[in-house]
């Protein structure tokens, strides 16, 4: 008799893991053998630090039913933090919990006008945070070298640099695991059931004597920490920050990865990065099959990424990883 | 002194073009609870399309432009008809994803057009300056003031004297009770898309003479969000109070702080309205603002 026999629900949930992981390692067996070693880790750590980005915006948004619409601010405030850091001699292991805490501020402070009203206008105060920051990283020259750009060396811990791709994959693998394992922690706690209460009836939330401004709050800024990190570890992969690639394009595109991937399960997040990080991808190859003058218009991607968006929340409003469609929303009180 | 009354009047220019792309998406927010994010590639869209009627079709100016406002009130109601009507009572995050997708469409659909997605355009009017004694002012700039007021006036006639403008009130202020009162609500949703649209192309046609025409030039329309908000999201008279004052405020910062700072003015307003008026300078605490 084997030793897990004896407990049932043990061995069920390691079925269940199994299950879940097998489309994992098919898929990254698929990956490694259709592009090739180099360029699917390469393209794996972007999915892992888009997750990592987008699970910042699962919990605000799936967990806690918030309205975030300037997410890549508290990404690019993660990589300035870290490349500032690192650029000053700070070890970059130690950096990353600090440029995750630049992130949590971001959240905080991006959220606290809107905090009392709730509903869009935490969308609007966070929009109106993220071009504020965006302009401030243009004109803090001396701290950020402004529109032209920061250099980032590669993550180095105790000597060991990764600066191969699978090294950088291994890194990112681990930061989302560990991420992810410190999410599901958090939603099943007491934290993450104030979140879900205030998401589904802030008034029933209320009357439990939950404070629904404290608890959203708190998910803005467990939003911004998680983005943050992803930030840090973004800057290191892409070695060159500037101001321009955390626009409003970037912060509709981790919108876009919660919404694809579903909002209401932490998985969501890595499954919509998979599709966000695929899509380029699959414009690029369409582009080689569409005849002549069509495939080399410059409009051609953001009309195909516009039409991805569509057809998504049109085709599939509970997003790729399913779950219930989310109730009507309640009218205002 | 003249220097102020110049930098005024370009302000207030500014603000009017602001002020009607917010009344377009308070117009909208209002009557479907669905928020809007593409009023301004509508409007890029509304400014290429006049141009195009005009410069390529060789269309009168006056024709084409009427046609391009039509076309682009056209298409915002097709769009409510098959997708946007969709993200109707469903969370705020749908409509505001779906609207954007199709804004991106609509760029990514001139920008594959290679005689527009080049460079910048000119509409070939109200490209000189009027001169009052000392005081040179620009055409464009009053003609979009001028524009403004008759729309105000035009929108204000419709809201309070016209059946149509009545029911759309009344479907914004409660859709069920209008809805049991015989307003086919469905009908009025498509409406306010379809006015929301037109506006917002009127805005572009405006705009034009001022920033001349280019593909991004919607990206004016993200500083018409601190104006819906200032003008507490639900009011159409506070909407374009807003703008206009939001248009002020960018202008006179321009004149005394650093370079750059002038672009953020509207959205540290914002963030500092919320924090201190968080009903909006033009609604009243508890009541929803009124048409």
């Amino acid at each position: 008799m084997s030793p897990g026999a004896g407990k049932p629900a043990a061995r069920a949930r390691a079925v269940a893991c199994a299950r879940g992981a097998a489309p994992w390692l098919l898929m990254a067996a698929l990956a490694l053998a259709l592009l090739g070693v180099d360029y699917a880790f390469g393209k794996a750590t972007l999915v892992a630090t888009y997750a990592i980005a987008g699970l910042g915006v699962v919990v605000v948004v799936g967990q806690a039913g918030q309205i975030a619409l300037g997410q890549a601010a508290m990404v690019a405030l993660g990589a300035y933090a870290q490349a500032v850091l690192v650029g000053h001699g700070l070890p970059a292991l130690l950096a990353l919990p600090l440029a995750a805490a630049v992130g949590a501020l971001g959240g905080a402070l991006a959220s606290l006008p809107a905090r009392r009203l709730g509903g869009l206008y935490f969308g609007m105060s966070t929009l109106a945070f993220a071009l504020i920051a965006e302009e401030a990283l243009v004109r803090w020259e001396s701290l950020t070298h402004g529109a032209a750009g920061m250099a980032v060396g590669a993550f180095t811990v105790a000597g060991w640099r990764a600066d191969s791709s699978l090294a950088q994959a291994l890194v990112s693998a681990a930061a989302l695991g560990l991420a992810l394992f410190a999410c599901a922690r958090l939603c099943a706690s007491r934290h993450g059931r104030a979140w879900r209460a205030v998401r589904d009836d802030e008034v029933a939330a209320a009357a439990c004597g939950i404070d629904p401004d404290r608890v959203r709050m708190q998910a803005f800024v467990v939003g911004g920490a998680l983005s943050g990190l992803a930030g840090g570890l973004y800057a290191h992969w892409i070695g060159f920050i500037s101001p321009e690639q955390f626009g409003l394009a970037f912060s509709f595109e981790l919108l876009m990865l919660a919404f694809i991937g579903g909002a209401r399960r932490l998985a969501g997040a890595v499954w919509g990065a998979l599709v966000i990080v695929a899509i380029p991808q699959a414009i690029a190859l369409l582009r080689d099959v569409l005849p002549g003058d069509w495939a080399r218009a410059a409009g051609l991607e953001l009309l195909l990424f516009g039409a991805v968006i569509v057809a998504v929340v049109l085709l599939r409003p509970a997003g790729l990883a399913g779950g219930e469609v989310p109730r009507p929303r309640r009218p205002e009180a | 002194m003249l220097a102020f009354v110049q930098v005024l009047t370009s302000g207030i220019a500014i603000g009017c073009v602001y002020g009607l792309v917010a009344l377009s998406f308070v117009l909208i927010y209002k009557a479907t609870e669905t928020v809007s994010f593409m009023q301004g590639d509508l409007l890029m869209l509304g400014a290429f399309a006049a141009l195009g009627l005009h410069a390529w079709a060789g269309w009168p100016l006056a024709a084409a432009a009427v046609a391009a406002v039509m076309a682009v009130a056209l298409l915002g109601a097709a769009l409510e008809r098959v997708a946007l009507r969709r993200a109707l009572g469903r969370p705020h995050l749908v409509a505001v994803l779906l609207s954007f997708g199709l804004g991106m469409m609509m760029r990514g659909g001139v920008a594959s057009v290679p005689a527009a997605a080049q460079d910048m355009h000119r509409l070939p009017f109200a490209a000189d300056t009027i001169a009052l004694g000392p005081l040179v002012l620009a055409t464009s700039h009053l003609w979009v003031v001028a524009a403004t007021l008759l729309l105000a006036a035009l929108l204000a006639v419709f809201f309070r004297y016209t059946r149509t403008g009545l029911a759309l009130r009344a479907c914004s202020e409660d859709a069920r009770s209008a809805a049991l009162m015989g307003v086919p609500v469905a009908r009025m949703h498509t409406l306010a898309w379809t006015l929301g649209a037109a506006l917002a192309a009127i805005a572009g046609l405006l705009l034009a003479p001022v920033t001349f025409v280019h593909l991004n030039m919607g990206l004016i329309a993200l500083k018409a969000f601190p104006a819906a908000v200032l003008g507490g999201l639900t009011s159409l008279p506070g909407a374009l109070v807003a703008g206009i004052f939001l248009g002020v405020a960018e202008a006179l910062a321009g004149l005394v702080l650093p370079e750059g700072a002038k672009d953020v003015v509207p959205y540290l307003l914002l963030m500092l309205a919320l924090l201190l008026f968080p009903h909006g300078l033009g609604g009243s605490r508890g009541t929803r603002g009124r048409a």
